[in-house]
């Protein structure tokens, strides 16, 4: 009997001991983005030799105020500046795009990772060339809706792609290879350029 | 150094207590006279005494103390009873059947998760004390548990950083089926007369869970966190042994058998009695045998 009361206490220390391990399972690798990868217009994986700058058009408009004096350099201001006024500037207002740089200026890559807006369905991006004056715009369209591995992880925003559309200033075509949009590091479109790599 | 005992305290101690034993008596060998012969010796068969185990030793109901004491100290408990039979006080075929309860919500990011629904598990186990007739037992064994549940889970706003805005989301009555595995280590000691009382770890492994697009469950009811792949959990019982359909005469199980002296030997044999151990009543089957009758 007394070699089962030590049991008894010993099952009670290993399950208090046990009890207080605890380490979660959250991703590592929780990015949330949408990857893009580059081919020729054949199919063949590709690294994009020129330089490219990618932006994006956000939801409104914002306004832009200008102050020009005579003589000095044009002051442009998100906000009213009533001192540029007592100074003797003249002020303008306009409505501008409010667009936002996503990637400045890459090259020589074969994949891309861009991040996707959380409530709006539609997400437009303008492709920059250097080599190119004109530009390529990408409408891709979408659905957003939180997601919970753990409740200790936090929330992850995932999308599932729904269309992809394309200009053709540079890009020949692009595609859908997978629709959901998620940390697992899946290639989501591919952009197909025009010409053959040699 | 040893002395010898004196022949003249032995010659007294005989004629005064005639009764009393000598060592050499005692130790069952007839000193021979001289000329006489040795007596042959035949083998006889008695078969030992047997102790068998019935093989339905009944059930037992056990009640677990430790799942409302976790439920009153944290976000998980749960309210489990069991049933299970004994076969030959070594396998025990059980069934357990609770209602689990998980309502948490995480400090860091708010985010709260609430599921309760019943749950089963099916299993075997097996008691691996040599002593088979003690009351207290040592057990290993294994479960497969199923639990079909509904859960929701909510979070605070989520802000959008790039193009801005902010969202929060509550889902409900998420569905899913999940199944896994346990590995039981535990012990039980008797208390008063049918009762006992146990303790037992849990080594559980999620086999699977319905994916859900939305969100993961995050405590499931009867296996606990789904934090990692496995977790560990324990029992305290509180157990009754019933005795159902049982015996009285079986009720611990013994069933004493002794086997007769073969047939030869049949009207002394039926005098004999059956305790072995009496050395005089072995004399006389032996001489009985040598008279030939």
């Amino acid at each position: 009997m007394k070699r089962f009361y030590k049991a008894h206490i010993l099952a009670s220390a290993i399950s208090l001991v046990l009890g207080s391990c605890y380490s979660n399972n959250c991703p590592l690798d929780n990015a949330v983005t949408c990857n893009y990868g580059f081919y020729d217009s054949e199919g063949t994986p590709i690294s994009y030799g020129d330089t490219i700058t990618i932006t994006t058009l956000m939801p409104g408009y914002k306004t832009i105020y200008t102050y020009r004096k005579l003589g000095n350099p044009n002051i442009i201001k998100e906000f009213q500046d009533s001192s540029l006024i007592k100074l003797g500037y003249s002020e303008t207002k306009a409505q501008h795009r409010r667009d936002t740089v996503l990637m400045n200026k890459i090259h020589d890559v074969s994949t891309i990772q861009l991040p996707m807006s959380f409530f709006n369905s539609v997400d437009t991006l303008i492709f920059s060339y250097r080599k190119i004056s004109l530009k390529d715009t990408i409408k891709i369209t979408h659905t957003s809706y939180p997601y919970v591995e753990l409740p200790e992880c936090g929330t992850y925003r995932f999308h599932t792609l729904e269309s992809a559309s394309s200009t053709e200033a540079a890009i020949d075509h692009i595609e859908i290879s997978n629709s959901k949009v998620n940390y697992e590091g899946n290639e989501n479109i591919k952009i197909y350029f025009t010409g053959i790599a040699e | 150094m040893k002395k010898k005992p004196n022949i003249h305290i032995i010659i007294l101690l005989t004629v005064l207590f005639p009764w009393a034993k000598l060592p050499a008596q005692e130790s069952g060998t007839q000193p021979l006279m001289p000329g006489e012969k040795p007596k042959p010796t035949q083998y006889i068969a008695i078969e030992e005494k047997k102790e068998h185990l019935v093989f339905f030793q009944g059930f037992t109901l056990s009640l677990d103390a430790y799942g409302p004491i976790a439920y009153c100290l944290s976000d998980y408990g749960t309210a489990e009873a069991a049933l299970r039979l004994n076969l030959k006080n070594t396998f025990f075929p059980i069934i357990e059947a609770g209602y689990g309860i998980c309502e948490k919500t995480d400090f860091n990011t708010q985010i709260s998760y609430k599921t309760k629904a019943p749950y089963a598990r099916l299993g075997l186990d097996i008691n691996m004390l040599t002593n088979k007739f003690q009351e207290n037992r040592f057990y290993i064994g294994a479960r497969y548990g199923l639990s079909k549940y509904k859960y929701d889970i909510a979070g605070p706003a989520m802000s959008d950083p790039i193009w801005g805005g902010s969202e929060s989301f509550n889902y409900k009555g998420l569905d899913c089926t999940s199944h896994w595995l346990e590995l039981v280590v535990g012990i039980e000691v008797k208390i008063y007369k049918n009762f006992h009382m146990g303790w037992a770890v849990r080594y559980k492994s999620e086999l699977s869970s319905t994916n859900n697009k939305l969100a993961k469950p995050s405590c499931i009811p009867g296996y606990g966190y789904t934090t990692n792949s496995t977790c560990w959990g324990g029992t305290y019982s509180l157990i009754f042994d019933l005795n159902w359909g049982m015996k009285k005469s079986h009720k611990k199980g013994v069933n004493m058998e002794l086997r007769d002296i073969p047939q030869k030997q049949t009207e002394d044999t039926n005098t004999f009695q059956t305790d072995f151990n009496n050395k005089e009543t072995m004399y006389d089957s032996e001489k009985a045998i040598e008279d030939g009758e």
